[in-house]
């Protein structure tokens, strides 16, 4: 056992900084969540009827977690329960990679196992270190709300409940990384599945069974299919219901349990899915520097592109059920009045869908755009830049593709959106509201785009950090923005809430030529500092 | 004879840390040129100012006549390149990642004389094209960046300690094409803090030290500035205070070994003649030694084999003599 602890201790000391910056940005979620809600729905009476709208909207429900009634506690629980699950989650997934997968990939698992240690010691002492850290993320978020003055029991529940998620995901992380041969494919798995199964608990929830007075859903079986929903069920200050959260640890468990038992069996270094041997000649089409970047970044381009087809299926199949309901509960139907004043409903979701897809494509640019960083800290550049391929030519390689990939996603998203269109009742009038949100939702994540290339020409340490903080803050301020209540002017930083949009009247432009202008100045000034600017390898 | 690379009290500063101090250098065409400096002393700092990849604080720099870091572009179609540090792309294989680099120099794909140097440098340097390239080990990485930079000709390689990680086999393929490379009239710059390999493959050597060119000239030059040393079986350091020119005499394990200036080493051989000595050994000077005579106090960055180490002693000896 004492090979255990020293690793143990090993893992805790190389983590701190960053789990605590997880853990403790959890709890301030929660808090922050609290004090933003009671502020913008301090009455009883506003919060009944938010859930009663949101329970009408598939589309809002899909974002939220499960409306268990309009008490404080339990509708800050509806709000943020998903977004502090799903912290933990990645936390616990990027932990379980980290000390697996990406060890054994960069040769430190070797000089571990050749130790006393052996091959499984050092997974079993990620395993207690995911645990630990998600036990603390759940006690300290518990604390958080119950620093707001929201009762013990259901603040437990909620906190831990998120570490419980996280646990499941450990094991989902700790899976990943056997199946796997690289840590940037272990990664990949785990967050697709992270995703598709948060999808899961909100389609189900939004498929589920309502209340007849609008405060309550009894999820559908899809839900169930994910610890998302699990966690969910547990019904924070509603029902404190535990019983889920123990499915959600024992099925991390579980499959840590089946990791360990890989772990033993197989060689060091070796995988499940195998790495299959490659080409001994470049394709034809590999040729140049912009050719390069394309092979370089299209897997994670596919990737998005299939988050866009996603998206746009919803944003369009989604308006089918809801008129459905609307038939069903004469009282939806009067709160649907209420909220689409400006337009129909389904110009309502396809809106809100296409900012959602947005934010997609502006991830897809600044991964691509990120993606230029890398290859320069990973001294892959460097022998680039040392044939006769100009400065400003190699960066433009990343814009061309980060550009294509917008476009890519954004017509995935086309395509979604005309496959969720695809039924005999459909009104096709909406596919003209969608080309034209798609191509302003382009031109907003096109800002991105350039920015981060600025970035990246001026201070080439910041661009991911950056580059990604900038993506953040357009989501939290264009999507949750008018949740929170901030006023017009702040929401309208983001491009995305900019973007030229549909109304009931027609086109709105919106700020069409501001972002033009944005992106071709942008664009401009990165291409023209980049003609001055240094290699800067890493370090 | 064209002066290819010249420098000139280049300087480059990172913040206050001064990588490059007022850097004097010229390489002459159809020289190979070994760049000699410990880790640390500014040898990737010059070449990436070279390359145009990172520019100069002051002082001039020109590679065939024109600056570096306006003319890159240009440039870079004369010249080949390896990396100190080879990375390559993990998703890419060997073979894919060797053609990327020589496409990017312009080699075509119906290039036959590219597709068969490309072959038959990876059969010299026994390379698997297939595997991923985050599968491959040191020495196979630095594969790739040799036979991309070796596989279309160039008028100038740089060449950034170019063996590091390669098996002594691999080594003589690597001092082969170098051969190659010299018959063909291109010029090397080759930077290394391996002596052995400098010592074999290069006409002229400058050393840096802490961002200055310490030293420079051919291997004859530099050797008059070291000493040789003598040794044969005595017990007795007496034996050797007669004979000319000697320094240092000492005795030790059953041998008496004394240092001569290089060019004064036949003025000795009389003496030694008439006292009948045994098992004479008379071990020429090597680069390591003038190397030793810059380096010599930096305990930390040489731990040569017992040669080094010998030739470390009589350096310290040296410098204390001077003093």
């Amino acid at each position: 056992m004492n090979t255990f602890a020293i690793l143990l201790r090993q893992r805790i000391r190389r983590d701190r900084w960053q789990l605590l910056m997880w853990i403790a940005g959890t709890a301030l979620l929660a808090y922050v969540t609290y004090v933003g809600v009671t502020g913008s729905y301090g009455t009883q009476q506003d919060r009944q009827a938010l859930l009663a709208t949101a329970i009408a909207n598939p589309v809002i429900m899909l974002f939220r977690g499960l409306p268990s009634g309009a008490d404080e506690g339990a509708f800050i629980a509806f709000l943020i329960f998903p977004f502090l699950a799903m912290l933990a989650a990645f936390m616990s997934s990027f932990l379980a990679v980290r000390h697996t997968r990406m060890d054994e990939e960069l040769g430190r698992a070797e000089l571990v196992a050749s130790t006393p240690a052996g091959r499984t010691v050092p997974l079993l002492a990620t395993l207690a270190h995911g645990v630990i850290a998600n036990v603390a993320l759940g006690i300290l978020t518990a604390l958080a709300l119950i620093a707001t003055g929201l009762a013990p029991a259901g603040s437990f529940v909620a906190g831990l409940g998120a570490g419980a998620v996280g646990v499941a995901f450990l094991g989902v992380g700790l899976l990943a990384g056997q199946l796997m041969r690289t840590s940037r494919g272990a990664n990949a798995l785990a967050v697709w599945v992270l995703l598709i199964t948060f999808l899961f608990a909100g389609i189900g929830n939004a498929l589920g069974t309502p209340t007849s007075d609008l405060q309550r859903i009894e999820s559908s079986l899809l839900t169930w299919f994910s610890p998302f929903g699990w966690g969910e069920n547990s019904r924070p200050f509603a029902d404190d219901n535990v019983w889920p959260l123990l499915l959600c640890v024992l099925f991390g468990l579980a499959l840590a349990g089946l990791s360990v038992a890989l772990q033993s069996s197989r060689d060091l270094g070796g995988s499940l899915v195998p790495e299959r041997r490659g080409r001994a000649d470049a394709g034809t089409a590999l040729a140049g520097p912009t050719p390069l970047v394309w092979r370089l970044t299209r897997g994670s381009i596919l990737g998005w592109c299939v988050g866009g087809l996603l998206t746009g299926l919803l944003a369009t199949s989604l308006a089918g059920v809801l008129r459905d309901v609307t038939v069903e509960l004469p009282s939806v139907e009067a709160i649907l009045d209420a909220i689409s004043s400006s337009g129909s409903i389904e110009q309502g979701a396809v809106v809100i869908f296409f900012e959602v897809l947005g934010i997609l494509a502006a991830c897809c640019a600044v991964q691509t755009v990120c993606r230029a960083r890398q290859e320069e800290a990973h001294g892959t550049a460097e022998p680039v830049l040392a044939t006769p391929v100009d400065r400003v030519r190699w960066l433009a390689g990343y814009a061309i593709v980060g550009f294509a990939g917008i476009v890519l996603v954004a017509a995935a998203a086309v395509v979604g959106a005309v496959a969720g269109l695809a039924r005999p009742d459909s009104d096709w009038n909406l596919l003209g509201d969608v080309l034209v949100v798609a191509a302003g939702q382009v031109l907003a994540a096109s800002v991105f785009l350039v920015l981060t290339a600025l970035v990246f020409v001026l201070a080439p340490r910041l661009t991911i950090p950056l580059g990604w903080t900038l993506v953040l803050l357009a989501m939290v301020l264009g999507l949750f923005g008018p949740l929170f209540g901030f006023p017009d002017w702040l929401i309208h930083v983001a491009p995305i809430a900019v973007a030229p949009t549909v109304t009931g009247d027609g086109v709105d432009v919106r700020g069409l030529w501001w972002l033009v202008l944005a992106v071709t100045a942008i664009g401009i000034a990165a291409g023209g500092l980049m003609r001055r600017r240094e290699l800067a390898p890493a370090g | 004879m064209n002066t290819i690379i010249s420098t000139s009290s280049l300087t480059k500063h990172y913040g206050r840390v001064h990588a490059l101090d007022g850097l004097d250098l010229r390489v002459d065409e159809g020289q190979v040129h070994g760049f000699l400096g410990p880790n640390g002393a500014g040898k990737s700092t010059t070449i990436r100012i070279l390359l145009g990849l990172a520019r100069a604080t002051g002082g001039e720099a020109s590679v065939f006549g024109q600056d570096p870091w306006r003319s890159a572009v240009t440039l870079h179609r004369r010249i080949a390149y390896v990396p100190g540090d080879v990375s390559i792309w993990p998703n890419l294989t060997g073979g894919e990642s060797i053609d990327v680099l020589a496409r990017l120099r312009g080699a075509s794909r119906q290039d036959a004389a590219y597709r068969d140097d490309k072959q038959r440098l990876m059969e010299e340097f026994q390379f698997d094209p297939r595997t991923k390239g985050r599968a491959y080990s040191k020495g196979n990485r630095q594969k790739v960046a040799l036979i991309a930079a070796l596989a279309v000709p160039a008028d100038l390689y740089i060449l950034d300690e170019p063996t590091s990680g390669l098996d002594p086999l691999m080594e003589v393929v690597f001092r082969r094409e170098m051969a190659r490379m010299k018959d063909a009239g291109a010029t090397v710059l080759l930077s290394s803090h391996i002596l052995s390999e400098v010592e074999l493959l290069c006409d002229r050597v400058s050393i840096i030290r802490a961002g200055r060119v310490v030293e420079t000239g051919t291997l004859a030059e530099l050797r008059h500035l070291t000493r040789t040393e003598v040794s044969f079986e005595a017990t007795d350091a007496a034996t050797a205070a007669g004979i000319p020119g000697a320094h240092d005499v000492s005795v030790s394990e059953g041998r008496a070994r004394f240092t001569v200036d290089s060019d004064q080493v036949t003025a000795a051989l009389p003496e030694l003649a008439r006292l009948h000595v045994a098992g004479l050994r008379v071990e020429p000077p090597s680069l390591e030694e003038l190397f030793l005579r810059h380096y010599g106090d930096d305990r930390t960055d040489r731990n040569g084999d017992g040669t080094a180490s010998a030739g470390g002693a009589t350096l310290r000896r040296d410098r204390v003599r001077q003093r």
